[in-house]
């Protein structure tokens, strides 16, 4: 047990940040602070497959035009990239969400969402 | 089988019809026109298919044959003429041409709304009740029998207020219980115990039972039994077997001729031509009676003596409750869930002579009731009478209409010589030749036949024995024989009160007042004015009558027919409660009417041809194509002349089916 | 590399790449979104027929794939037209079509509209064709962000709170999605489908695995709004403007259950997870329940809208089911019936919501009471929707008994009894509300109402009141579409046959 931890323990954080985020999103009343548990939970994923990809005394994956390239030590390139992806991807909700907080705000004069509960019911 | 389009065409007469019929909506006349035209082309198809089916011949229409598109993958959507459909298919297309013409006159009569909406629906019913006929398998009936619950919803909330609402909500619940869920639980299964043996899958019916459900029963038998009473309750719903009755009396809200012709014949009699089709034709009586279920305490017994015990105990039921009701409609409705229970009680006993008793029950069992639903809607449109209480002396009013419904009662009890007493009689037969406790269902049929009298006998007494003041007399309790020429004067309110169980909280309140006030004045007006009842009448003038005359004048008289009535004309036609209170004699009794003009042509033609129909079916029943239709049709089940199936044990009969 | 491979990048790249064309054409005039966008899905129609022919009569009844960039598909990007997903691409194109009709006078209107539009049926084509599982959830994305942006645009603020509420739980569903795709790569080292389902029964730890799927039907019970996490979508669809919600109660939440469903029968493979402890019971719990409670909740809905919104829940509970049994019994049937269904509900609902809209901007009801007295008022459009939801009830010939029936059929012949009952008696919940629009709209006089009505119709979007022929006629067609698929019941199961028995070997 200890060892796994020893070894494994990003998983560890990982999967810590990633409940950090969705107890974020989940407990806080504020609009703009559920976002940032969103993306936290986002970046979780994204250090996971990050953490997955990495190998002991592996270099990163950029692979010199050069001699014998069997003999060297990259980390997977794939979860790499697919990062890259999804951190675009991120970034975009992330925009949307925003925009759309902006709005909720001109209009009902709150973040909060208790508030805005009430102010709903009242219309 | 022979490729023949005329299955698929008799199905989509109809459907044309609709079509036509809401395109002219606007003319009332080109529109009821398409009605009759179509329920004689109908009429025609079938009849031209009936010589070469009498034959042997089958005529059959699929769909993947004739287009190319498969319906549901290994089910195919066909449509074949043999003869149990041709059987369903003639009752009911010969009985829709007399309802069109009973239809118009009754809708005009009483200046009915959306009667456009009405008319396509009865024609689409009458498609959907073909399409049942003709179906070839299992799926395909299905397909029918949800879209005869569908249009014929909007027939049962035709009035559209609340009381036809929720009648609508009920019937739509129950027949979509029974359609939706039973029907397709049990197709669903069977389709999938066939696919289990080397002969399936399939849904196709075959005349003595599916060869591949046989095998299938052998491997998964408990499945086999579970889909067989899957289906019986999907189309007892429709038959309105106990418990599931409850849908078919508030129905009865229903304009009369869907009443009388969707149910009584159409509708309900698709429910029995079901249980027909599967004990027949999906599991076949062999292997029904093979299929052991082990019932604990009892032991070993068929599948068919469940359903043959609901059916009795529905017929006697329901007979009982009938006798307890006071509104007409509602009275025949109970009749209808107990004369349908014959039809199922017959099939279910499985032997040859009780399934001919019970098929011919279908056409005997729809002439005479639709006889009864014809006459009611008659006295509904002429006089706005709805309960029998009220009835006192309408046989002077109507008495060509009340000739009718003695016939029709008398069908329904099975005297001779209507066409009741022959099926009843074959089912006996078969019943008794069975012996053993299957005497106990021939019992349940005896009973039953008392109690129709029981319950018809008071509806004719009071027409033609009863005077309008006197109507609730007990004359064989209360009074010495011949009676007394003497007022009822002396009895209470309660006994005034309307025999009717369906309806407390209007029975107590809003009958009891008229009724209570109405006695006083009996007991005074007679008392002092013997002969001029009227005076009293007019002199204490109660609520319900202001209200009729504010009413009156209101309205645009549409009813030139009986303009000597006034609170005739004010009736408000929607719903029970205002019936009650406009219905019954006018206040100066009965007038006498000759039978020439007691009503219109429209609707007193169809009674007399009905009622004629249903005397003919008993005095020459050999003559009439339907019993040779139901011989045949046993035939093709036990697969032997029908001359021999008589001579036969019962056991060795079932076994010889099953192998 | 024939033509009709070509298509197929085609089919996903043509409408991104429109989508920036009303945007850089509106700097020189307003009014250039609708034809774009017109000429584009009539396109992208014709392109996914023209695929279908190829798919549907190729003679050796392989799937048709093309490789992005010429990478090979162990680390590059595949797209496949295979048969079961060039029937969602057809429906897909079609709704997209069909609602422009609607939108063209209905609105909403303005450039931007259409280039959410477009991105959306580029995204929805992407999850639809593609067969790499990362690629997958960017394209799960793409959909949503379009759909976000399009509920936002409803009127009003409480559209941008659905919108928000629908973000936030969306994204939740993705990531976890993509949670799942990580464990599959821990465990296999790929992405790619085809090789994922060779990769997936090979692998070496398991438990990988059965995290991943967890993950995974977790993300898409959530996209697909199976109860209890179905919360974003009734207020989504409510609050989207009335031409918006035809289009994602049709397509969105298909495209993800399309997904769900390609990832079951194709990456993890049927038999795999017939022996991966709890998988089935899992999946057709999700879906029995989500059929009862979305029934139980539609029926006390008082809202048109929401009301066919907590339908949607129940139906893709039906679908949901469908793939539980597909698990647990390894049935083709069920297989199918989830397809149909699939189909048949998208099609239905676009048509629902599309006559909902009509109503709402001709007639000016919203609720349940209002549609009092529609039938003599819009006598077409209360025909039509009375067509389409006694189809979704399952009133043959309609296309929801054709699904029904296969999806029933399966769960028999798989013999789980409880889940038989769950679909037979489904017929009836969803009788439960629907005859309760029909009796309003058939039954109901709308005088009992008092309220002003045809005199002065609500304007929903513009202020403009007219209903165009070829609004009606949308409406019309998705009718006797609907019941012309309930015919076409062996005919679908037919063209899935090759698919069949390349997944259920």
């Amino acid at each position: 047990m200890i060892e796994l931890l020893a070894s494994h323990y990003t998983y560890v954080l990982v999967f810590v940040l990633l409940g950090l985020g969705i107890y974020m999103t989940i407990a806080s009343e504020n609009l703009v602070k559920k976002l940032i548990g969103v993306s936290l939970f986002q970046t979780a994923i994204f250090l996971f497959f990050i953490s997955m990809a990495y190998i002991e005394g592996g270099s990163a994956p950029i692979v010199p035009h050069a001699e014998n390239p069997g003999e060297l030590m990259v980390a997977s390139p794939l979860p790499q990239v697919i990062v890259l992806t999804a951190i675009v991807v991120g970034i975009a909700l992330t925009a949307v969400g925003l925009a759309l907080v902006i709005r909720i705000y001109a209009e009902y004069g709150t973040l909060r969402e208790d508030t805005l509960r009430e102010v709903r019911a009242d219309e | 089988m022979v490729a023949d389009i005329r299955p698929l065409a008799a199905v989509l007469v109809s459907a044309v019809a609709i079509v036509l019929i809401i395109a002219s909506h606007r003319r009332p006349n080109l529109r009821e026109g398409w009605s009759v035209l179509a329920a004689l082309t109908k009429f025609g198809l079938v009849v031209s298919m009936l010589p070469a089916v009498m034959d042997g011949t089958v005529f059959r229409w699929s769909l993947k044959e004739s287009t190319g598109i498969q319906f549901l993958e290994g089910i195919d959507f066909a449509l074949r003429a043999d003869p149990l459909g041709i059987f369903f298919a003639l009752l009911a297309s010969f009985l829709w041409i007399f309802t069109s013409f009973y239809a118009a006159g009754y809708m005009r009569g009483l200046s009915e709304h959306n009667q456009t909406r009405f008319f396509a629906s009865f024609a689409a019913s009458l498609s959907a009740a073909v399409g049942i006929a003709f179906a070839a398998n299992l799926v395909t009936i299905f397909v029918f029998y949800e879209l005869l619950s569908l249009v014929t919803y909007p027939l049962v909330a035709h009035n559209e207020d609340e009381e036809a609402r929720i009648a609508g909500r009920k019937y739509l619940t129950y027949t979509f219980f029974g359609g939706g869920v039973f029907l397709l639980a049990g197709t669903v299964m069977i389709y999938w115990l066939t696919s289990l043996v080397s002969e399936g899958p399939t849904l196709a019916f075959e005349a003595g039972g599916m060869d591949a459900l046989a095998a299938a029963a052998q491997v998964e038998p408990v499945y086999a039994q579970a889909a067989f009473f899957l289906l019986i309750a999907g189309f007892g719903v429709k038959a309105a077997l106990m418990p599931l009755h409850s849908w078919l009396a508030d129905a009865m809200v229903a304009p009369t001729p869907v009443s009388g012709l969707l149910h009584a014949v159409a509708v309900v009699k698709s429910g029995a031509f079901g249980v027909a089709r599967v004990i027949l034709e999906v599991y076949g009586p062999g292997l029904i009676y093979d299929l052991p279920l082990d019932v604990p305490g009892i032991g070993e017994v068929g599948l068919n003596i469940p359903v043959a015990i609901v059916a009795a105990f529905t017929l006697t039921a329901a007979s009982i409750i009938a006798m307890r009701k006071d509104h007409l409609k509602r009275r025949l409705a109970y009749s209808t869930t107990a004369q349908l229970s014959y039809i199922v009680l017959g099939l279910s006993l499985l032997h040859p002579y009780a399934i001919v008793g019970a098929l011919f029950h279908i056409p005997a069992h729809a002439f005479a009731k639709l006889t009864l639903f014809f006459c009611a809607g008659a006295i509904h449109v002429e006089t706005h009478t709805d309960y029998i209480s009220e009835m006192a002396g309408i046989g002077k009013r109507m008495p060509l209409t009340m000739s009718a419904f003695t016939i029709g009662a008398a069908g329904m009890a099975g005297l001779p010589p209507i066409a009741g007493f022959v099926s009843k009689f074959y089912m006996l037969i078969g019943a008794g030749d069975v012996g053993g406790s299957y005497w106990l269902f021939a019992g349940a049929l005896l009973l039953s036949a008392v109690l129709n009298i029981a319950y018809f006998w008071p509806v004719v007494y009071t027409a033609f024995f009863e005077s309008e003041d006197r109507h609730d007399a007990k004359p064989l309790l209360e009074f010495p024989e011949g009676g007394l020429i003497q007022s009822y004067a002396t009895t209470s309110d309660d006994e005034s009160v309307a025999a009717d169980g369906g309806e407390p909280a209007d029975t107590s309140g809003i009958e009891n007042e008229p009724h209570a006030a109405d006695t006083d004045d009996y007991e005074y007006a007679v008392d002092k004015y013997p002969s001029d009842h009227t005076t009293a009448d007019t002199d204490a003038p109660s609520q319900p009558t202001d209200a009729r005359a504010t009413e009156t004048s209101t309205r645009d008289g549409h009813d030139d027919h009986d303009d000597h009535d006034e609170s005739v004309a004010a009736v408000d036609h929607h719903g029970d409660h205002d019936d009650h209170l406009t219905g019954g004699p006018p206040a100066g009794g009965w007038p006498r009417r000759s039978p020439r003009t007691e009503s219109t042509w429209l609707m007193l033609a169809p009674i007399a041809i009905i009622a004629t129909g249903a005397v003919v079916l008993g005095i020459g029943p050999d003559y009439a194509v339907f019993l040779e239709l139901a011989t045949r049709i046993v035939e093709g089940v036990f697969g032997m002349p029908f001359e021999q199936l008589g001579d036969m044990p019962f056991g060795e009969l079932m076994t010889e089916v099953t192998n | 590399m024939s033509s009709a491979e070509l298509l197929l990048p085609l089919l996903i790249a043509a409408p991104l790449l429109a989508a920036t064309l009303p945007i850089v054409l509106g700097l020189w005039t307003d009014r250039t979104g609708w034809p774009i966008a017109a000429v584009t899905t009539t396109g992208l129609f014709g392109a996914a027929v023209a695929l279908a022919s190829a798919v549907y009569t190729g003679t050796d009844a392989a799937p048709i794939t093309h490789e992005l960039g010429g990478y090979p598909r162990t680390y590059g990007i595949q797209l496949v037209a295979d048969q079961f997903s060039i029937l969602i691409a057809l429906l897909v194109t079609a709704v997209a079509t069909g609602v422009l009709v609607y939108t063209r006078q209905g609105g909403p209107r303005g450039n931007t509209f259409y280039t959410a539009y477009l991105l959306l049926t580029g995204g929805l084509l992407g999850i639809t064709l593609t067969g790499d599982v990362f690629n997958l959830f960017v394209f799960l994305e793409i959909t949503s962000i379009a759909t976000y942006a399009l509920v936002a645009s409803g009127d009003g603020p409480e559209s941008a709170v659905a919108a928000l509420k629908y973000l936030i739980l969306g994204t939740m569903a993705a990531s976890m999605y993509l949670i799942g795709v990580a464990f599959l790569l821990m465990a296999t080292g790929t992405l790619n489908m085809i090789e994922l389902a060779t990769a997936i029964p090979a692998a070496e730890r398991p438990t990988l695995i059965r995290a991943g799927f967890g993950f995974i039907a977790v993300g898409f019970a959530t996209k697909v709004a199976q109860w209890p996490l179905h919360t974003w979508q009734p207020s989504a669809y409510q609050q989207a403007p009335d031409g918006v919600t035809p289009l994602i109660a049709a397509l969105v939440s298909t495209a993800s259950a399309y997904a769900f469903g390609r990832l079951i029968v194709t990456v993890f493979g049927v038999d795999y997870l017939t022996t991966m402890p709890n998988a089935a019971t899992i999946v057709l719990t999700i879906g029995c329940v989500s059929v009862l409670a979305g029934t139980a909740l539609a029926v006390i809905q008082t809202e048109v809208k929401r009301m066919l919104a907590y339908s949607s829940v129940s139906q893709f509970g039906l679908v949901i089911a469908a793939y539980g049994v597909v698990i647990a019994g390894s049935s083709e049937t069920a297989f199918i019936g989830a397809a149909i269904h699939l189909i048949g509900h998208g099609l239905l609902k676009a048509g629902l919501f599309l006559g909902a809209a009509l109503v709402a901007r001709s007639y000016g009801a919203r609720t349940v009471d209002e549609y009092a007295g529609l039938a003599k008022a819009r006598p077409v459009v209360a025909g039509a929707m009375a067509v389409l939801l006694l189809s979704l009830v399952g009133v043959p010939p309609g296309v929801g008994f054709v699904g029904k029936w296969y999806i029933a059929l399966g769960a028999v012949q798989s013999e789980l009894w409880p889940v038989a009952a769950v679909i037979f008696l489904s017929t009836m919940l969803t009788l439960a509300y629907a005859a309760r629009l029909l009796e309003k709209m058939y039954f109901t006089p709308p005088a009992a109402l008092d309220w002003p009505r045809t005199t002065e119709p609500v304007a929903t979007d513009g202020g403009d009141t007219t209903v165009s022929i070829g609004m009606l006629a949308i409406v019309v067609i998705a009718a006797v579409g609907a019941v012309a698929l309930g015919f076409a019941g062996g005919t679908i199961a037919g063209l899935l046959e090759p698919f069949l028995m390349e997944v259920f070997n």
